[in-house]
């Protein structure tokens, strides 16, 4: 749609077909006979790779820098730990131990609707997106912009965090809700252990990534782009900026959302990390690495640096410690060397193959 | 030909000083107009209160014989006004393709167009529009890419591809060469008439060549109003524009 480019990687078609590619090599891992406990922790890249997925949507092509893709996933993952763990609790036995040695005597009025497992995933799911809808507004129609989203972001991901924590009998606080059992619907048990559940992760990754790639390649995503480049001009060529914003702040947004309900689910644990800082700044991490204008990078790096972070840590106490610095490291190597990620660096290599023999690719484009 | 654009006691001031005075000014359908002074003379500020880019402190903003002041800036573009800005705005990341499909602005909902992709264009009005800006082999560059005077053009042909009723212009051929001039001034000549044009020009050489109300400005105010030929022998301009000099020399 961008016109013949000279560059393979700019190819829509070539860029569909290394989707399909991806996932559909990903979708093999359980049939190579993986363990049950590795195959988890396949599981939960997965996730992570939505939540780079998110952050590239809004960051790297909609420019706005938030740092708290961490607060829908976490009220998404605090929704579903409800719901799992009312699956757990039966009327004779109505109240969650950690609300039982917090004093707590019946059970409090915002926990009564996950009894029922629809209602908590209609919760899971519409929670964290009226708060984006109304954060989202809030912010875009004041015209925030740059350094000052972030700020925000970042401040109303700690309030969350606070409150995760000090509402200790609600949240059970510091400890988190681990419920005790795996997730049921329709008469089925999701093992977190199983392939059945890997599938399920990776579907969802699949959908949303593809989602994304659609919406990127029509004119609302060009208009996105054009946003983050000149929002100004965007104003006036008649449309409402703010609009947009809140669109893809929102979506983005749902993205992590899908993320946290998955989350749980894999790992059957929610806890305050959910809100901490460093890991909202560990999606802009990923999606930067992998290519802010590539969600096919930033899916890559997801995986290739929490595969990464696993194994070291395996190797010794020292490596896990190191992480952080080496994460670090990679992160200001990426940002000095390789602006566009190891998307870019894939998009310079594909340069020198040429197909139909015609002028240079540096100064064409198409992004995604 | 109706009036399509009026300005009534239009003022922004600050504090006590104000920076548009008073402004009357009325411009008719089809007309192209262009608007001079010295640095300060608040024409681009006068753009800025038309297109609701900045608030007005008094008086108002007729188009098209309703008031448009206190509407945002894309209902605005949406009642009929297109812009171009003073530093040519183009999206630099996006091909010049792209930024013309951006400008297409059949709706503005975010939804529907999220079902909108770029085959189903409106391409006979887009061949015109790359014809007239002349960037045919430039389509698939990045706009960052091409040079001031392609940048100015690539603006011009967004600003047209809304197809708007009253076009602003503000120093289109800033830092244009003389043949960058030179074909600036073919365009806008192709313009004339079909589209209503309100230019703000320090380049009397362009002013000349385009132009045929001038209206100056000085410290907010309506100076004089008229012909070329009236206003460069007004007593009051040539006093403003570096004494008795006159204005063919002040650019």
């Amino acid at each position: 749609m961008n016109g013949q480019s000279s560059n393979i990687y700019n190819d829509p078609k070539a860029q569909w077909f290394a989707y399909i590619v991806l996932f559909g090599v990903l979708a093999l891992i359980p049939t190579f006979g993986t363990e049950p406990f590795q195959l988890r922790v396949f599981s939960s890249y997965a996730v992570y790779a939505m939540l780079a997925v998110s952050a590239s949507m809004v960051w790297g092509f909609g420019g706005i820098l938030s740092l708290g893709q961490g607060i829908p996933y976490g009220l998404a993952a605090y929704c579903m730990g409800a719901t799992m763990q009312m699956q757990f609790q039966t009327p004779d036995d109505p109240i969650p131990s950690f609300m039982l040695t917090n004093e707590l005597n019946e059970l409090p009025s915002v926990w009564q609707p996950f009894w029922n497992t629809s209602v908590g995933l209609i919760l899971a799911l519409g929670v964290p997106t009226v708060v984006m809808v109304v954060f989202g507004f809030l912010m875009f129609q004041a015209r925030l912009a740059g350094a000052f989203i972030a700020i925000m972001t970042l401040a109303m991901l700690n309030a969350f965090y606070s409150m995760a924590q000090d509402l200790q009998p609600f949240t059970a606080g510091f400890n988190g809700i681990s419920p005790p059992n795996a997730f049921k619907a329709f008469g089925v048990e999701v093992d977190p252990y199983s392939s059945m559940l890997y599938w399920i992760n990776l579907g969802v990754l699949a959908l949303v990534t593809l989602g994304s790639k659609y919406m990127l390649q029509s004119k609302f995503g060009t208009l996105v782009r054009a946003t983050r480049d000149d929002a100004e001009r965007v104003r006036f060529l008649g449309y409402s900026v703010a609009y947009y914003q809140i669109v893809v702040f929102v979506f983005a947004g749902l993205i992590a959302t899908l993320a946290g309900i998955l989350w749980v689910m894999t790992q059957q644990y929610v806890s305050p990390t959910a809100f901490e800082t460093p890991f909202s700044i560990y999606m802009v991490i990923w999606a930067a690495v992998g290519g802010r204008h590539s969600l096919f990078g930033a899916i890559v790096a997801a995986i290739v640096l929490n595969y990464l972070q696993t194994e070291l840590a395996d190797i010794s106490d020292m490596w896990q410690k190191a992480w952080l610095l080496i994460l670090g490291g990679i992160f200001i190597a990426v940002v000095l060397l390789l602006p566009r990620g190891l998307a870019g660096m894939f998009e310079y290599l594909m340069g020198f193959i040429k197909i139909g023999g015609r002028n240079s690719s540096s100064t064409r484009v198409s992004e995604n | 030909m109706g009036v399509l654009l009026e300005l009534k006691d239009l003022t922004k001031a600050y504090d006590t000083y104000a920076v548009v005075d008073h402004l009357n000014l009325t411009i008719n359908e089809g007309e192209l107009r262009c608007l001079i002074g010295p640095n300060g003379a608040g024409k681009t500020t006068t753009m800025d209160l038309i297109t609701g880019r900045q608030k007005l402190t008094g008086g108002k903003v007729i188009f098209d014989g309703r008031e448009i002041n206190g509407l945002k800036e894309h209902q605005i573009v949406r009642r009929g006004i297109g812009r171009k800005f003073q530093v040519p705005a183009v999206f630099r990341d996006l091909s010049v393709r792209e930024n013309l499909e951006v400008a297409f602005n059949r709706t503005p909902n975010p939804f529907s167009n999220m079902l909108m992709f770029f085959n189903r264009t409106d391409k006979k009005r887009f061949d015109e529009i790359v014809e007239l800006s002349g960037l045919g082999d430039r389509l698939d560059h990045k706009a960052g890419f091409l040079s001031h005077g392609e940048t100015q053009w690539l603006e011009i042909g967004m600003v047209l591809t809304q197809n708007p009723r009253l076009l602003l212009m503000d120093e289109p051929t800033a830092g244009m060469t003389e043949q960058e001039t030179l074909k600036t001034s073919e365009i806008f000549k192709r313009l004339k008439g079909a589209h209503t044009l309100v230019v703000v020009e320090h380049d009397m050489t362009f002013v000349r060549e385009i132009a045929e109300t001038i209206s100056v400005l000085h410290l907010g105010k309506l100076l004089a109003e008229g012909p070329m030929h009236q206003v460069e022998n007004d007593p009051k301009v040539r006093e403003v524009y570096l004494g008795a000099e006159g204005i063919s020399d002040a650019a």
